[in-house]
């Protein structure tokens, strides 16, 4: 079972000592925040790409995420862990990025229009993101259930996809994940429940219709 | 097990509200008892929590699809660039990060 909170090489960015050290400022406070990077680099690129389709995009975030990070450091009172904090961040900039691409399709649809629709919009939000290492190879050899899971995702209400990708993706524990939405621990495993069920339902839904088409 | 006996100990949906709690070990034990008897009776269910247990664990098929380095290296240079990072020793600093796609 998940729950048990992020990796213990992820888990470091929450020890005191390097807090302290990013707090410090000069070159320790380069150093650990550099130490910082490394970390979570890759955990927090995988957060905002299940959310952004575009590398570019999910580059830029991820940047945004890290000088929000410095600039709001010597305000984090450590209410929370660094980690929970860090995510909070993350999320908000991703909000901020899909709030931008509204706005500006918005303005797109106004000027032009009829030239997009709602639903256009709605399909590059949601379009499946490419792997990395989206070689065929290797896309072949992930199970076909694991990928039908990644497609059920992107097909969740947003609620609910950032409830299961905080838990059960991002493997936060529900008290993590319950101060960064806002809402209670019980709330989110609430949530989470009907998310994972809702999940299964999508799944078994294509498996069947696959079964039925043979 | 066979025939009907598994849904006397629960019928399908509310064994399938219980999966969570199972699965998290958090099932009182009498009722773990009648939830396992219902999964060993029904098939359906059985396929079910199988699926419902995969959808729990997504974070173990993550560490599918590192980016590749140049991702860390051109974020290292633009925190650089902006001041806040300055120059560390990658040997010292372990990778966590595991990606997954979804």
């Amino acid at each position: 079972m998940s729950g048990n909170g992020p990796s213990d090489a992820f888990e470091e960015i929450n020890s005191e000592e390097l807090l302290a050290d990013l707090l410090s400022g000069g070159g320790t406070g380069q150093k650990a925040f550099a130490r910082l990077v490394r970390i979570t680099h890759n955990r927090f690129l995988g957060f905002i790409q299940r959310h952004l389709a575009s590398p570019e995009e999910c580059r830029e975030v991820l940047q945004e995420t890290y000088l929000a990070v410095h600039k709001g450091l010597p305000g984090f009172a450590g209410k929370s862990k660094l980690s929970t904090w860090v995510y909070s961040l993350a999320h908000h900039k991703i909000c901020d990025r899909l709030a931008d691409r509204d706005r500006r399709h918005q303005e797109l649809t106004e000027t032009h229009e009829g030239a997009l629709t709602t639903e256009a919009n709605q399909a590059d939000r949601l379009a499946p993101v490419t792997a990395w290492d989206a070689a065929p190879d290797r896309v072949a050899a992930r199970s076909a259930v694991e990928t039908l899971i990644g497609k059920a995702i992107e097909a969740l209400p947003p609620q609910a996809r950032l409830v299961y990708q905080l838990r059960d993706v991002e493997d936060l524990s529900g008290e993590e994940a319950a101060v960064l939405m806002g809402i209670t621990p019980e709330n989110v495993r609430v949530q989470l429940h009907r998310a994972r069920r809702q999940i299964v339902d999508w799944v078994q839904e294509k498996l069947s219709r696959v079964g039925t088409e043979r | 097990m066979s025939g009907w006996f598994y849904k006397v100990a629960y019928p399908c949906e509310q064994a399938r509200e219980f999966m969570y709690d199972y699965l998290d070990g958090q099932l009182p034990m009498f009722k773990q008892f009648r939830f396992q008897i219902h999964l060993n009776g029904c098939t359906e269910c059985r396929e079910y929590y199988l699926l419902y247990k995969k959808a729990a664990h997504a974070y173990e098929f993550r560490k599918e699809n590192p980016p590749p380095s140049e991702f860390l290296e051109h974020t290292l240079d633009f925190l650089r660039k902006e001041g806040i990072v300055g120059d560390d020793d990658p040997a010292t600093a372990p990778e966590s990060n595991p990606v997954v796609q979804s």
